[in-house]
């Protein structure tokens, strides 16, 4: 700079040939031109320019020309500051410093915002007046911006940390961004490449640009705009009217236009290679944009993306989260875990209910509480089993509930490991097999008696048989007393059935009985209190009610229209008393030989209630008194 | 039918009256003298000590009761037994499980061939 200094002609300017330069300026420029901060001298009247190599670049392209002109024609721009600083200094005679001063120059055809921190310096010549001003300084827009940048970011996370809506935060985070910016539009979209468009999730505008939250095509600002933003490189344009990228697209200038589009700079986001996202700052003004703004874009997409994947992913979690509490809470079977002392760490509620303790109150207590004493080397074995082994075991075992109520738990459990793979405890769960045993125990012993009753069944219908068809007999009448009795022995059965093979009532039991002989006008006529039969006597007694029907239709009462049947009983002193009494029918005679009917009455039904029978051939019709304690007949009381 | 009737008398103990019954009729077609029918294991026990008979036939399941005790006192007594049961071999005591066993229904002919192995 020296050299260009020396070089010129000054002659003709205000300075004047270099050789009469007053010693303030000839000291004051040796000093600048030696320094390596930027320095400049305003000199004279018009506070002309002189200035140093590190000074050269700050007006931009208006160096070299700067060198000699007044200040006030190389700073139209930022004159509004710089003049009345330079006035009061001028005035004052004293020197004055700022800090990030904002100069807003318009070094390459836009206005830009520049930040300065520098001094002005009288120079005070011979006769104590100000003859220049000297100007050391340097541009700390990058400084400026950073610190904006950090405090935007830290705003940011603090806001986006605590967000748990996805789209409020990206609002959010987009409004606190747009102040920053030179902008009248900002917004982040989402690409989404199966239907190509760009969805903007948020968009902040002052009003002069429209509000373009919703999808639209990828391609919305030309095809090769969106080539590149594919390709990971961010779109700075300056002009839309005269960008090349954009006039090269038949119509799309207009349709900028229509838009009221200027200027813009769009940052696009890969992830995993793809072109996923793309912050953007829109303006109706020319803007020349600069790479703090492409910074700030970039970190701001990047900060929304992050935090909009989290609140996603926490969703996710907390969804999965709740649907698999809610299966365990409402989980019939019992599920816990225990760390490696067999302490429970974790159980449901079904586990309390199974112990009969409040759920929480089990945990922290050891599972040795709940086991059968007598099961504690199984358990602790099974444990050491599965830790050396791993996988998954299932065994049964022994636990004891708090009110003590013993129960088999079918245990199925699988280690539980923590973040390092380090085994931790298991995951159990457990089903209570207590009344599934009762059940298969009781079903086993069903079988047994349905197999024995069967099989009973079987020799009491060979016994009928037998007895119906006797030597002697005449085969047809024969097969017609078989089958009689064949079906009283089928009512009684279905009596019994019907009420579950718990016992009849004695009524229900005649009525089943006589069923073929009560009839057209009622020739049987039962009385007696309510009374309740085991199966077995109501099966004999059934078969022996059949028997006297059958007698009395033969030769008795039911022979004839005349005759009359009644049975009356009467429980007293714990023992049943039931009279057959047969009137009106033909004359009895005691039978010369009991045939199997009145036989089975006698011994059979005597045994199998376990009392007397006493048949009386009355000639004025048959009798038959029997006589049961009640504990040999009724059925036993279930406790 | 010319068997003496000695080394012929039978206990029948069977809950199930009909059946004893039948059984009383079967064992006269066969040649055997039934002497006498026991309903429950209290009655068959008394029977046992009384005595006058040279072979049982036991029905296992007496009105739920388990005939064990009275297939025990004739064992003691030296006097053998069958059984008679609708449930097959596995409610046979198991110290019981070399007598004979019949199972029900039976018929005439197995019931004597039954008894005749067990008097052996």
């Amino acid at each position: 700079m020296g050299e260009r200094i020396r070089a010129r002609d000054w002659s003709d300017t205000p300075f004047g040939p270099p050789a009469d330069w007053p010693q303030s300026l000839r000291s004051t420029l040796s000093t600048c031109l030696r320094s390596s901060i930027p320095t400049a001298i305003y000199w004279g009247e018009e506070l002309r320019l002189l200035y140093n190599d590190a000074w050269a670049p700050i007006p931009g392209p208006r160096h070299p020309g700067a060198l000699g002109a007044p200040a006030r024609e190389i700073w139209p721009d930022i004159w509004e500051v710089l003049g009345p600083q330079l006035a009061h200094v001028r005035e004052t005679r004293e020197g004055l410093a700022v800090n990030e001063q904002m100069l807003p120059m318009q070094r390459y055809g836009a206005p830009e915002e520049t930040y300065w921190d520098y001094s002005l310096t009288p120079i005070v010549g011979e006769d104590g007046l100000v003859v220049g001003i000297l100007n050391q300084g340097q541009e700390v827009t990058n400084r400026v911006f950073q610190r904006r940048r950090e405090q935007l970011l830290l705003d940011l996370d603090s806001m986006l940390r605590v967000a748990d809506h996805a789209g409020k935060a990206m609002q959010q985070a987009v409004e606190r961004l747009a102040p920053q910016l030179p902008a009248e539009r900002v917004g982040y979209g989402v690409i989404d490449d199966a239907v190509e468009t760009i969805t903007v999730e948020a968009c902040w505008t002052d009003g002069t640009l429209a509000d373009v939250t919703g999808s639209h095509p990828v391609a919305i600002f030309g095809e090769a705009l969106h080539r590149s933003l594919r390709e990971g490189e961010v779109i700075s344009v300056f002009d839309c009217a005269e960008d090349e990228r954009i006039t090269g697209e038949p119509g799309l200038r207009d349709r900028y236009r229509a838009m009221g589009l200027r200027s813009g700079l769009v940052v696009p986001l890969i992830r995993d290679g793809r072109y996923s996202a793309a912050m953007f700052a829109h303006s109706a003004e020319p803007h020349r944009w600069t790479d703090n703004q492409v910074a700030l874009l970039q970190t701001v997409g990047e900060r929304i993306w992050q935090a909009a994947a989290r609140i996603r992913t926490e969703a996710r979690l907390r969804e999965s989260e709740r649907h698999h509490r809610l299966i365990v809470e409402t989980a019939q079977d019992i599920v816990f875990s225990t760390d490696l002392e067999q302490i429970v760490t974790a159980c449901n509620p079904a586990a309390g209910a199974a112990l009969c303790l409040p759920h929480e109150e089990i945990v922290g207590r050891a599972v040795v509480e709940f086991l059968d004493p007598a099961d504690l080397d199984y358990a602790a074995g099974m444990l050491r089993q599965k830790i050396d082994d791993g996988g998954t075991t299932r065994y049964e075992i022994t636990v004891i509930s708090a009110g003590g109520e013993r129960m088999r738990w079918e245990i199925n459990s699988t280690l539980a490991y923590d973040l390092e793979g380090q085994v931790i405890g298991i995951h159990a769960i457990a089903r209570d097999m207590t009344e599934r045993h009762a059940f298969d125990q009781r079903q086993k012993l069903l079988i047994n008696e349905l197999n024995h009753r069967v099989k009973n069944t079987l020799a009491l219908v060979q016994s009928l048989a037998m007895q119906s068809f006797k030597p002697g007999v005449d085969p047809d009448a024969a097969r017609e007393i078989f089958q009689t009795r064949l079906g009283a022995l089928a009512a009684a059965h279905d009596l019994l059935t019907r009420e579950h093979w718990e016992g009849a009532t004695l009524g229900e039991l005649i009525a089943a009985a006589t069923d073929n002989h009560i009839g057209d006008d009622g020739q049987i006529e039962a009385t007696g209190p309510a009374l309740r039969i085991a199966p077995r006597a109501a099966v004999s007694l059934a078969m022996a009610l059949h028997e006297l029907c059958t007698n009395a239709a033969k030769y008795g009462a039911l022979s004839g229209a005349e005759g009359r049947i009644s049975i009356a009983w009467q429980v007293e002193d714990g023992m049943l008393r039931l009279g057959w009494r047969e009137q009106g029918g033909p004359e009895v005679s005691q039978p010369d030989s009991r045939g199997f009917g009145l036989g089975m009455i006698e011994r059979a039904l005597a045994s199998d209630l376990a009392g007397e029978v006493v048949m009386d051939f009355d000639p004025a019709g048959l009798r038959c008194h029997i006589e049961a304690p009640l504990d040999a007949i009724a059925p036993e009381t279930k406790s | 039918m010319s068997d003496p009737p000695v080394g012929r008398r039978v206990l029948i103990v069977e809950d199930e009256s009909l059946i004893a019954m039948t059984a009383e009729d079967m064992l006269e077609n066969v040649g055997w003298r039934p002497v006498g029918v026991a309903t429950s294991c209290r009655s068959a026990l008394a029977a046992v000590a009384k005595g006058g008979f040279d072979i049982a036939m036991i029905d296992i399941n007496l009105r739920g009761e388990d005939s064990g005790p009275v297939a025990d006192a004739l064992a003691q007594a030296g006097i053998p037994f069958i059984f008679t049961t609708g449930y097959g071999k596995a409610r046979v005591p198991e110290r019981h499980r070399e007598a004979g066993i019949i199972a029900k229904p039976y018929d005439a002919r197995s019931l004597d061939a039954a008894l005749q192995a067990a008097a052996r």
